[in-house]
């Protein structure tokens, strides 16, 4: 019902009335303000009409520019800036001794410069190095300070970014500059008059890798160094520079972050294992040292050898450089000295070299160790009269006593027994007239003469006999008296690399036999000989508590006006424990004052140089190893 | 209508956001790779590197190089006798050794500076994948490591 009502009765007072139309009232402008309405929309258009116009032109740009002639070069300008030219320097490889003693590394160095665009005061850079640098000879001069400052201006002028002017600066000296630099940046803000403000900025420095020789002149003779250009010179440097520099890698940087690349492997250079050993060769320096100093002689040698291997122990060698001082190569070494005597001068040995004239002999059977000579004091050969070192006549004699006494005229006679042919096949196979392939740079070959050759005379046969008239190196001689050394006929090659460490394998070489000039027997004869040779003669060379084997030597040495007793080359060779060889030491004195003789001057080093290696090499004497062995 | 227009205006705005901070991380650490690497623009300024976070791989090398020189200079011969000196040390003589037997006694062996043998990985990068890969592989890569998760929990 109440729907009903609902739907029906209007109550009163609620008569539902018919609103009234609500006019909106009509907004009315004016005609400026429709004008101004009118504008800004044309404003509008125009602004979005040129925004279109804008962006379609940088579209039609765009697409212009990936065909244009110039997209080259664009390309070009954008790569300049978007990587940079890197150029990787492995480090060199290190030398170490045959115990890994580091004998040759690297060191921190700097290259200076100035970023031109960021100098504030050239004087005040020019000034700072030129104090500063004053151990340079390079850099040590009355104009240095100029030539900066044209240096600095020239770049400034022609735009350049970067001038280097200082290189090899030390730690010690950058730490100077820097210092100077912190000192000038620290100055009061006051006015400095045409000179202006004092300033080092725009003076940077990159650190790189130079040689460095820890040991000084230790081993430097073999060693030898690397110049300014990064090269290795003379020794294990020249000889192995390939090795050792590793290869330089230039490589675009990206400097796009999202871009980062690995940095590449670089060959590095190769390390290198000397057979050298540390202790041994700076006792062989210090014995050649007193030798020299003993003896007066001009210059000298001593070699140890393992004639077993070949290795070489020790090469002392004089006058030795501080390889990390190259720069006084010249006043070192003057009037044509080589840099290692040993391998690179040659010179005549004298009765050392009686030692492989009687290994032919016995070897080939001309003579026995029994056979008996009868010595008058001289001897007929090829034209010329032989004679002994004291003119004397010795009587019947052994070949032992042709050795201990070092006849000139007995030594004659057995070559002539022997035959030049077979005497010379021999002596080449001991390797003279050639090199012995010694890995270390500036070897000489000597000279042999031989029969066929233009100067060669029956005479040589005799001179040839006791050292006289044939030119060998050290390194030759050592070589050719390892087959005997070692008992077993067998002539090891010297070598100064023992092993080659390259991407993190080490590489060990297997020692070389040369040549088997003689046999086992003949070797084991003869250094029964020399070593009774020297017990029967007292000689200086002896050891006690250690049975050695070995031969002194005394050369004239040639002049231009012939041969001189003045001076002589002194040398000693000799080996030992006769009973297991475990070294072969070489020693050659060029023109001793004190004496002109080898007995004398030379074998005293030879004994030296043995008492410090039976303790570096825990060699026990004779005795007492016998006792060992029947323990 | 305007509802789905500004659902996709806020999206994008996520998607852009999360884009900006990976390709910004990614940038920071490209930067950090690289000045590790390299010294970048080559040269130090003489008053100090201000802001210097990292030594480049090729100058800790060199430094590297540098103390072990300095180390074998500490060692060399020369300084060692010194040192001998100093204490008061004397060489001994070789009539004033006393040899004995020691069974199992090793030789002195020769130097070894090979490192130790290590599994060879050929062509094996340094780089993590973070590092070099784009913001749709990172996804991908995500989305791949969440599916393998599951299934690999599955029983």
């Amino acid at each position: 019902m109440r729907k009903y009502m609902a739907e029906h009765v209007v109550p009163a007072g609620r008569i539902r009335r018919k609103q009234p139309v609500r006019e909106v009232p009509e907004i009315t402008h004016s005609v400026r303000e429709k004008a101004g309405q009118t504008l800004t929309g044309w404003r509008f258009n125009l602004l979005g009409v040129l925004f279109i116009l804008a962006g379609v032109m940088i579209i039609i740009q765009l697409f212009r520019l990936q065909f244009s002639p110039e997209r080259s070069e664009f390309v070009l300008q954008g790569e300049q800036y978007s990587r940079t030219l890197h150029i990787f320097y492995p480090p060199r490889g290190d030398i170490y001794d045959r115990w890994g003693r580091l004998l040759a590394g690297s060191t921190l160095v700097y290259e200076v410069g100035a970023q031109v665009d960021n100098v504030d005061n050239p004087d005040s850079i020019a000034f700072a190095l030129s104090k500063v640098l004053t151990s340079h000879p390079e850099y040590d001069y009355a104009g240095y300070s100029d030539d900066i400052f044209a240096v600095i201006h020239e770049a400034q002028i022609s735009g350049t970014a970067y001038v280097q002017l200082a290189d090899f600066v030390t730690p010690e000296e950058l730490t100077q500059l820097q210092d100077w630099a912190r000192n000038y940046a620290n100055l009061p803000n006051v006015d400095y008059g045409e000179a202006g403000r004092p300033s080092l900025d725009g003076l940077v420095y990159r650190p790189r890798l130079q040689r460095y020789y820890p040991e000084n002149e230790l081993a430097a003779n073999v060693l030898g160094f690397v110049n300014r250009e990064g090269n290795g010179m003379f020794g294990v440097e020249s000889e192995f520079n390939d090795l050792l520099a590793g290869a330089p890698q230039s490589v675009w940087m990206t400097l796009d972050p999202y871009q980062v690349t690995e940095i590449p492997q670089l060959e590095a250079g190769a390390d290198i294992v000397l057979t050298i050993d540390r202790e041994i060769q700076a006792a062989a320096e210090d014995v050649l040292n007193k030798g020299l100093e003993d003896s007066g002689a001009d210059g000298g040698v001593v070699l140890v050898m393992d004639p077993n291997t070949g290795e070489m122990l020790a090469i002392a060698s004089t006058p030795r450089l501080d390889p990390n001082e190259y720069w006084n190569y010249a006043s070192v070494f003057t009037d044509n000295t080589p840099y290692n005597r040993a391998i690179s001068q040659d010179y005549e040995p004298g009765s050392v070299f009686k030692v492989l004239t009687m290994a032919a002999a016995l070897d080939n059977g001309a003579v026995t160790p029994d056979t008996e000579y009868v010595d008058t004091g001289s001897i007929q050969i090829g034209g010329i009269t032989i004679h002994n070192w004291d003119w004397g006549a010795w009587g019947p004699q052994t070949m032992q006593g042709c050795l201990s006494h070092s006849l000139n005229v007995c030594l004659t006679w057995v070559a002539t027994q022997l035959g030049a042919g077979p005497f010379y096949q021999y002596m080449q196979s001991f390797g003279f007239g050639r090199t012995t392939g010694i890995d270390l740079a500036g070897e000489a070959s000597g000279r042999l003469k031989i029969p066929g050759d233009t100067d060669w005379y029956e005479a040589e046969l005799g001179t040839n006999s006791f050292g006289q008239g044939v030119a060998v190196t050290p390194v030759q001689m050592v070589m050719a008296i390892s087959s005997i050394a070692n008992g077993k006929g067998e002539m090891m090659m010297p070598h100064v690399m023992r092993s080659m460490v390259r991407d993190g394998f080490q590489y060990t070489p297997t020692p070389q036999v040369v040549g088997k000039p003689i046999s086992a027997e003949t070797a084991r004869h003869l250094t029964d000989l020399l070593a009774n040779s020297l017990e029967g003669e007292s000689s200086d060379a002896l050891v006690e508590g250690y049975r050695v084997a070995g031969k002194t030597g005394t050369a004239e040495i040639a002049t231009p006006k012939g041969y001189t007793g003045e001076a002589t080359n002194a040398s000693f060779v000799g080996w030992g424990p006769v009973d297991n060889p475990r070294f072969l030491v070489y020693v050659w004195l060029e023109k001793p004052t004190s004496s002109p003789w080898g007995s004398v001057v030379a074998a005293p080093v030879f004994r030296d140089m043995v008492e410090r290696l039976v303790v570096l090499m825990d060699i026990p004497p004779d005795g007492v190893l016998q006792g060992l062995v029947n323990h | 209508m305007i509802g789905v227009i500004l659902l996709f205006l806020v999206c994008a705005a996520i998607i852009a956001g999360i884009y900006l901070n990976v390709t910004a991380r990614a940038a920071a650490a490209g930067r950090q790779i690289q000045e590790m690497q390299v010294r970048v623009y080559g040269y130090h300024y003489l008053t100090g590197d201000a802001g210097e976070t990292y030594v480049p791989i090729e100058e800790l090398e060199q430094k590297i190089a540098n103390l072990a020189s300095q180390l074998a200079y500490l060692t060399s011969y020369s300084i060692m006798q010194e040192r001998v000196k100093d204490l008061n040390l004397i060489p001994i003589e070789a009539d004033h050794i006393d040899y004995m037997v020691v069974p199992g006694y090793v030789e002195r062996q020769t130097s070894s500076l090979a490192p130790p043998p290590v599994p060879v990985v050929v062509n094996a990068s340094t780089i993590d994948p973070e590092f070099k890969q784009s913001l749709f592989d990172w996804v991908a890569d995500q989305v791949g490591k969440t599916v393998k998760l599951f299934s690999e929990a599955q029983p």
